[in-house]
């Protein structure tokens, strides 16, 4: 998951990572208070805490030079909606001067199954902008987990890219804490962009990004607790407190994917985009799912109003088919009539399951494989 | 012949007491696995199944000369688990859990390449050699003896796909789960050399999903250095860009990266069959093979 810029910032605090004074407000009641409260200096800089890039070009990051400004710029961005997403919270902090800035992160690479080092002293745009057009200036190395950040490591990065050695010792010790972080947090990203250059030759962290492993949530109370509170596609949350991975598609989409794992999901999403027809969201139960999750999932899915009809697709083998029939048959029963089930199962218990589906055939239809429930969503649309 | 797993496997089970530990021991015996021992810390001196069970497994391995071990722990005590196997010097370990934490799997990657070990999973239904032996959840029955190697990120679409060989008379020599975890213990890759050294192998189904280049990485290899045919499946054409489809690996970045057309196009160049559908990958082995 992807932390907002202010829980960011809280944790390089935790490490020690400088960075500029600022306050967190979630209502536009006592602005310029909280900014003497939080002891800001002005001018201060006003910024829509959002789940997406490119908010100062959508208009939610300000300048302010005097209370009164910074009250009325926080009216403004607070609760402004950035592409679909709302600024519940604004960070309000001191405005930087850097006479420089550069790009710093630490990235959990696939390719090399290492934490990766990108480094480069041009920064406070998109690194791979700068991938693009100046490559010599940017410096990516892996770190062996068991040698760690080393001087030479920091060394080749600096030489690389033509910065300036006399911050070596300083980025060394930014790169040192940001790796300790990048372990503890278990992060997949862990960002300084931009690391701002001083004019008393001192680095400082000016923006941030942070983005946590999902799985290793459970040992990161402080994390879990922040997710809590995001804004969040209300589904989503619904049925992540079922257990069920929920993912929304197409936003014209009327068919709903129901299926036991997620790459036979992404299978039945292919074929039936392929017949020209659209999915509307996709549901994985994982495994294992009982009569009464089930009928949660179904109501889950049909709680997205285009959603018309259901093709669930299960290759059970935890996943019993009696009792995913028996959930769809308890969960049709406070439906309307025109929302109708594709089903295709095999494994454990699919006789049992047939039995189920016999009593409801009016709204249920029984395929046998996955071409054919393509072909019966098509029928059903025409 | 099959890769990995054959009938001279002698299997322990870490998390033999738990609840799916138990089952799958039991699933595993029925198909004829030659389960030698179990461990789960404190329980040393019981037997589950009639299998030995024992507190650690260097005592497991002291005690029945194990060669390999599947972990059925929860996600949270893989890692430990991974350590204690590798510890104790089993050559051959398969991981099943869902949801480890991708840092956990990082160090138990390289862990397991500095000791020489292969490391399979996590996230994933097991490893079987259908008629011989099988280790993981894989539903057994769907398998069937033959000359095909099988490698998939995804259960799901591998049980689809070997249902449906099976059906049409064609069988597997091995079907390895790799899993659908961002770093897998070993990847198609580490496993092309096996299926193409394997005398019984004579075409090799690989089923990539989105995310990653896991499947560009094996374009790769293939070209050089594969003569078996090579029939690839990728999984999330029409996925969404940036999220999550469910495995944590299944993803495509905002960039572009790791989409399912780049790996079709790697495979393609690389002189594989490319399959829209599983019934697809059948109808291509039943003309190769």
């Amino acid at each position: 998951m992807d932390l907002l810029e202010y829980k960011a910032q809280e944790i390089f605090a935790k490490y020690d990572v400088p960075i500029m004074k600022n306050t967190v407000i979630d209502s536009a009641e006592g602005i310029a208070e909280k900014i003497v409260e939080a002891n800001l200096s002005y001018p201060v800089v006003v910024k829509a805490q959002v789940q997406i890039g490119g908010r100062g070009k959508a208009g939610g990051i300000k300048f302010a030079d005097t209370p009164e400004e910074a009250s009325d710029r926080a009216k403004e961005i607070l609760y402004m909606n950035i592409r679909g997403h709302i600024a519940k919270q604004l960070m309000i902090v001191e405005k930087a001067n850097p006479v420089d800035e550069w790009y710093l992160s630490i990235m959990l690479d696939r390719l090399t199954k290492s934490p990766l080092l990108i480094f480069s002293p041009v920064g406070g745009m998109d690194i791979e902008q700068v991938a693009k057009e100046q490559p010599d200036k940017i410096a990516k190395i892996p770190i062996d987990i068991f040698t760690g950040v080393k001087d030479y490591v920091i060394e080749y990065a600096m030489d690389k890219t033509g910065a300036d050695k006399k911050f070596k010792d300083q980025l060394k010790a930014m790169v040192e804490k940001l790796y300790k972080a990048f372990f503890e947090y278990h992060c997949m990203l862990i960002e300084i962009n931009p690391v701002g250059v001083n004019a008393d030759d001192t680095l400082i962290a000016l923006d941030g990004k942070v983005s946590i492993d999902d799985s290793a949530l459970y040992k990161l109370p402080d994390i879990l607790e922040f997710r809590d509170k995001l804004q969040e596609e209300e589904l989503v949350k619904e049925a992540r407190s079922f257990r069920f991975h929920y993912v929304p598609l197409e936003d014209e989409g009327d068919i709903g994917i129901m299926s036991n794992g997620s790459g036979l999901m992404m299978s039945c999403i292919d074929l039936i985009s392929k017949r020209g027809m659209k999915c509307g969201s996709g549901l994985d139960l994982g495994g294992g799912a009982t009569a009464e999750r089930i009928k949660e999932a179904v109501r889950i899915m049909y709680s997205n109003p285009k959603v018309h009809t259901l093709f669930i697709c299960l290759f059970g083998g935890i996943t019993r088919c009696d009792e995913v029939c028996g959930g769809v048959k308890l969960a049709l029963a406070e439906q309307p009539a025109n929302k109708k089930v594709i089903i295709r199962m095999e494994g454990t218990n699919k006789d049992k399951g047939i039995e189920i589906i016999n009593t409801i055939s009016d709204r249920v239809t029984l395929v046998n494989g996955i071409p054919e429930a393509v072909e019966a969503l098509w029928d059903l649309r025409q | 012949m099959s890769i990995i797993l054959d009938e001279n496997t002698r299997l322990i089970v870490q998390g033999i007491t738990g609840r799916e530990g138990r089952f799958h021991t039991e699933q595993m015996l029925a198909y004829g696995a030659n389960v030698v021992g179990g461990v789960t810390p404190g329980k040393g001196g019981q037997e589950v199944l009639g299998v030995p069970v024992f507190n650690t497994v260097r005592e497991a391995l002291d005690a029945t000369n194990a060669n390999a071990t599947v972990i059925f722990v929860p996600a949270k005590f893989m890692r430990n688990s991974v350590e204690e196997a590798i510890d104790a010097g089993i050559p051959t370990v398969m991981t099943i859990a869902e949801h480890v934490p991708v840092h956990d799997m990082m160090y138990c990657y390289y862990l397991a390449r500095v000791k020489g070990v292969r490391l399979f999973g996590p996230n994933s239904f097991g490893i079987i050699s259908p008629g011989k032996t099988k280790a993981g959840f894989m539903p057994h029955a769907i398998f069937k003896p033959g000359n095909v190697g099988l490698m998939t990120r995804s259960a799901t679409n591998g049980y689809e796909t070997i249902f449906l060989m099976s059906n049409a008379g064609i069988g597997q020599s091995t079907a390895i789960g790799v899993g659908g975890d961002m770093i897998p213990g070993s990847m198609f890759v580490d496993l092309l050399p096996d299926f193409e050294a394997d005398p019984d192998t004579k075409a090799i189904v690989l089923i990539g999903e989105i995310g990653g280049s896991e499947e560009e990485l094996a374009a790769e290899y293939i070209k050089k250095h594969v003569t078996k045919p090579v029939v690839a499946l990728i999984a999330g054409k029409n996925a969404p860009k940036g999220r999550s489809m469910g495995h944590a690996g299944a993803i495509v970045s905002a960039d572009g990266t790791g989409s399912a057309a780049s790996k079709e196009a790697a495979l393609r160049a690389a002189g594989c069959y490319i399959a829209e559908s599983s019934a697809h990958v059948v109808e291509i082995l039943k003309e190769i093979l």
